[in-house]
């Protein structure tokens, strides 16, 4: 098996590759529609802002590609920014138009609460339904975020974790052979490393 | 020093701590193993792990063995309950007992199985003694990484997945929890944390550069954990028989004795027959109980008797009197272990007194003796 990495030019990424490399798999860097040919599985990480992000996908082909990916029920992970484009639509920058993979819009957290952003550090999740993924992971454990946007899901089957800071969000949504992280699993230690591990484990099948 | 009111185990003992009863952490869990646990459904899983291994790999399942009571009976066990095709993986501390290689031998092919067996620099494992005694007080902190590094590296040489031990660390401690009901898996955050006594294979190398001897990295390999990498790419699994099935040393002792001829021996300071199943691998057991002893005011007797009170086998008056008769003297066998690492007894004493756990105190002022055992004119010494 080969996990794909998404890689438009900007940010680091590595430390998705060596958290992957470490659980033993074996990684490309995807910088190209064709790069999609040799992978079984593939990552998208969160690197710059979702109207950024979404034109860099777009003039690089690979909006489409990763869709036909999906498509084909091959897994995809997107992790934070990552997970927040395979929605429909996003606020962060301009107003731009998501993947579509998983129905829901971005926008930013919650303010009135009068919590500053970005959220970042270790919060705690409650699971809402159950999923594959989880395999191995107890109930209640913490994981590393870092995210002032945050996805709003049309279908409450497709929220997996939710967390709470000043509203209550998604900290994990799925569907399907698609599934969304808004925490950074490659920096949550053993949990989010056994995520990591389940999903390259992972055939897509729910 | 505060000890548990139901098994005696002191506050000196790690990963100790008293509930509002004063009952101890490792006797509640004890508690949970018996009564909460279900052992049917821990059984179906073990099933399943061995069947997802047998007959894919170079061989079933690696077997860590030292010869003891627990190692023997994993594998008995495995080759009567499973009929698999194991290496059995010996790593040779270079203290082993005549009795214990006899009884090894007999095992292994009353068994019939592959055995892989493994002894490092004896150069090397005298100044790392050394080493391990001045920094921590456990001058066995190249039994301790080697035992658990090194059939790591037999598996990934052997391409085999699966790694069976004996019995988990709960049954003495507390470090992992009955209680968490969690299947405790002995990887390399295991070992950092409850093995190599916080010093890595590489820390130890910097440790002793200076010498004379000069060591590389490779003379260290058995006692370095292989990368987590290539252990994940194998999809190792390292887990322990008796997270799957209750541990009982007594019942499993009687069953390999009975079953395999495996025979016990008597180990300096303890209480002769009682315990003669416990810890007969060694030929140093004694000076490392002796440390125990310097240090944290117990010994083995305390921790063997703790076992028979938690199950129910011996009162506390029964045992009090035994740890008062048999703790706390001297063994023969400090006299090799100050040979072998080159230091004088008042050196011994002075090294060990930096490492007393408080509120225990020490004053160094014992001279009664245990007795030679049978053995111990055939444990090694140069000047024999």
């Amino acid at each position: 098996m080969t996990i794909g990495i998404i890689d438009i030019g900007v940010g680091n990424i590595g430390s998705v590759v060596n958290a992957v490399y470490n659980q033993g798999w074996d990684s490309i860097s995807i910088t190209k529609p064709e790069d999609l040919g040799s992978v079984s599985h593939l990552i998208i990480p969160g690197v710059g802002s979702f109207s950024f992000i979404m034109k860099r996908l777009r003039e690089l082909n690979l909006d489409a590609s990763i869709c036909d990916f999906a498509s084909q029920g091959s897994p995809i992970l997107g992790i934070c920014l990552g997970m927040q484009i395979l929605g429909d639509a996003g606020s962060e920058g301009f107003h731009s138009l998501g993947l579509g993979l998983i129905s829901g819009e971005v926008n930013l957290i919650n303010r009135t609460a009068g919590l500053p952003l970005p959220h970042v550090g270790w919060n705690d999740v409650a699971e809402v339904n159950n999923h594959p993924l989880l395999d191995g992971v107890k109930p209640g454990v913490d994981f590393y975020f870092v995210n002032s946007y945050c996805f709003s899901a049309t279908n409450r089957e497709n929220v997996i974790l939710e967390t709470e800071y000043g509203e209550c969000f998604p900290a994990m949504i799925a569907k399907k052979n698609v599934v969304g992280m808004q925490f950074h699993p490659e920096k949550s230690q053993r949990n989010g490393l056994r995520l990591l591990d389940n999903f390259c484990l992972w055939d897509g099948a729910c | 020093m505060i000890k548990c009111v139901k098994c005696g185990l002191p506050e000196t003992f790690e990963t100790i701590e008293f509930g509002p009863d004063g009952v101890c952490n490792v006797c509640v869990q004890h508690n949970f193993k018996k009564d909460v646990i279900d052992w049917s459904s821990r059984k179906l899983m073990l099933d399943k792990v061995i069947e997802e291994n047998r007959g894919k790999y170079e061989y079933d399942c690696i077997v860590p063995f030292s010869g003891g009571k627990d190692s023997t009976f994993t594998l008995y066990y495995l080759m009567k309950e499973y009929n698999l095709k194991p290496l059995v993986v010996q790593f040779n501390h270079g203290f082993m007992r005549p009795q214990l290689l006899k009884n090894n031998e007999r095992t292994f092919k009353e068994l019939g199985v592959d055995v892989h067996s493994f002894t490092p620099n004896w150069n090397l494992v005298k100044r790392v003694m050394l080493e391990a005694l001045i920094r921590k007080g456990d001058f066995c902190w190249h039994c301790h990484t080697g035992i658990f590094a090194y059939p790591m590296h037999v598996a990934i040489k052997y391409n085999t997945p699966l790694v069976l031990w004996g019995e988990p660390s709960t049954e003495y401690t507390a470090y992992y929890d009955y209680r968490d009901n969690e299947i405790e898996v002995v990887d390399e955050s295991r070992f950092n944390k409850i093995v190599n006594l916080g010093i890595t294979a590489e820390d130890m190398r910097g440790m002793i550069e200076d010498d004379l001897n000069k060591y590389d990295a490779r003379d260290f390999a058995a006692f370095t954990y292989p990368p987590t990498r290539d252990l994940k790419k194998l999809r190792y699994q390292s887990l322990c028989l008796g997270s799957f099935i209750p541990w009982d040393t007594k019942m499993q002792s009687k069953l390999i004795m009975d079953e395999l001829g495996w025979e016990g021996d008597e180990v300096e300071g303890m209480p002769p027959k009682m315990y003669d199943y416990e810890k007969i691998e060694c030929s140093m057991q004694g000076v490392r109980d002796y440390i125990k002893f310097l240090k944290r005011g117990y010994s083995r007797v305390t921790q063997m008797t703790v076992l028979d009170i938690r199950n129910g086998r011996m009162s506390k008056d029964e045992a009090e009197k035994l740890i008062e008769r048999y703790e706390g003297k001297k063994p023969q066998s400090l006299n090799l272990f100050l040979e072998y690492v080159g230091i004088s007894e008042e050196e011994f004493n002075q090294i060990v007194a930096k490492t007393v756990v408080v509120p225990h105190k020490q004053d160094f002022k014992i001279d009664e003796w245990n007795p030679k055992t049978h053995d111990y004119e055939q444990w090694y010494s140069k000047k024999s």
